[in-house]
């Protein structure tokens, strides 16, 4: 059976994958070339009627979230690209509270 | 078809003027495609607003893994790939370099600029024994003067085992003129200068010699 040898040395271009995982291996402290906004947070203040925070305030007891939240999700689901930052429950907690 | 990258981890060497150079003089001949993985896309600019020559289709594509895969759906289609990249060490160029067949890493006659060439050279040598295949990498000596800078810089590349090109490109005006015009230099000693390239360039393979495909002169 005749034995097939193997180039000691592939001359085929990388695949883009390979050309990626090479890449990262070589260098892999490399930034990227452009780096995209960092999405900073910002403050939006909001002036609601008594009953429409106490409603809301209800919503959130209700569902275990924050007044934030509900805002958020509510918004999300009306198709508004809410940032998911925004969406979790962030708010700072004691220590061994 | 070859995939040749300019890359060079230092800004202002002119990768982009010799990415302009070797398009604007192969478009006529070759089937060739700029990418231009440079955030500031002057390469992209240039040969869409201010490029007069035969046309070539010209792309912009920072994003390492747009562009990884972008060399490797396009290469068979043209002749040539020419890819320019940004002046820093970046995940795009280092793809760039990973896709090509051959890298050119041009350097002035300056300390930091040799340096930084055989930074880049060095990563080209890593890059090549992962992927198990040969990317040669060759400095090309730019704005040369004849100077004893220029001697010296030429004598610490050699020191230093980097392989260069035989071709430079003088500091000349043309070079600058050309990137405002969209014009090739037709006379002067910079006509000259590119045919020397050219010609290293294709007697090493790293640039055909005749089209496979249908140019649109």
């Amino acid at each position: 059976m005749r034995t097939t040898l193997k180039p000691r040395s592939a001359t085929a271009r990388p695949s883009a994958e390979d050309a990626l995982a090479i890449a990262r291996t070589i260098a892999p402290s490399q930034p990227p070339a452009q780096v995209t906004d960092i999405d900073r947070p910002a403050t939006l203040n909001l002036r609601f009627r008594s009953s429409t925070v106490a409603a809301l305030t209800a919503r959130a007891k209700e569902r275990g979230l924050t007044l934030k939240q509900v805002v958020s999700h509510a918004l999300a689901d009306a198709g508004v690209a809410v940032a998911e930052a925004d969406m979790e429950d962030r708010t700072p907690r004691r220590r061994g509270g | 078809m070859p995939v040749l990258t300019v890359a060079s981890s230092k800004g202002g060497p002119g990768k982009t003027t010799l990415a302009q150079v070797l398009l604007a003089s192969l478009a006529g001949d070759l089937r060739v495609l700029a990418i231009d993985a440079d955030p500031t896309q002057a390469l992209a600019r240039w040969a869409t607003k201010t490029y007069e020559g035969p046309p070539f289709e010209a792309l912009a594509e920072p994003d390492e893994t747009k562009l990884a895969h972008l060399i490797a759906a396009r290469a068979e289609d043209v002749d040539l790939v020419v890819v320019d990249t940004a002046g820093f060490g970046n995940r795009a160029a280092t793809v760039a370099m990973t896709s090509a067949d051959v890298v050119l890493v041009p350097s002035l006659a300056g300390e930091a600029d040799v340096t930084e060439a055989e930074k880049t050279v060095r990563l080209v040598e890593g890059l090549s024994r992962a992927a198990r295949r040969d990317i040669p990498a060759r400095v090309v000596l730019n704005r040369v003067k004849r100077t004893t800078l220029a001697k010296h810089a030429a004598g610490e590349i050699a020191s230093a085992g980097l392989q260069r090109l035989s071709a430079t490109l003088s500091d000349l005006v043309a070079y600058g003129e050309m990137t405002y015009s969209g014009r090739l230099p037709l006379a002067g000693p910079s006509v000259a200068e590119i045919a020397a390239l050219l010609a290293e360039l294709r007697a090493a393979g790293w640039v055909p010699t005749s089209s496979h495909h249908h140019v649109t002169a």
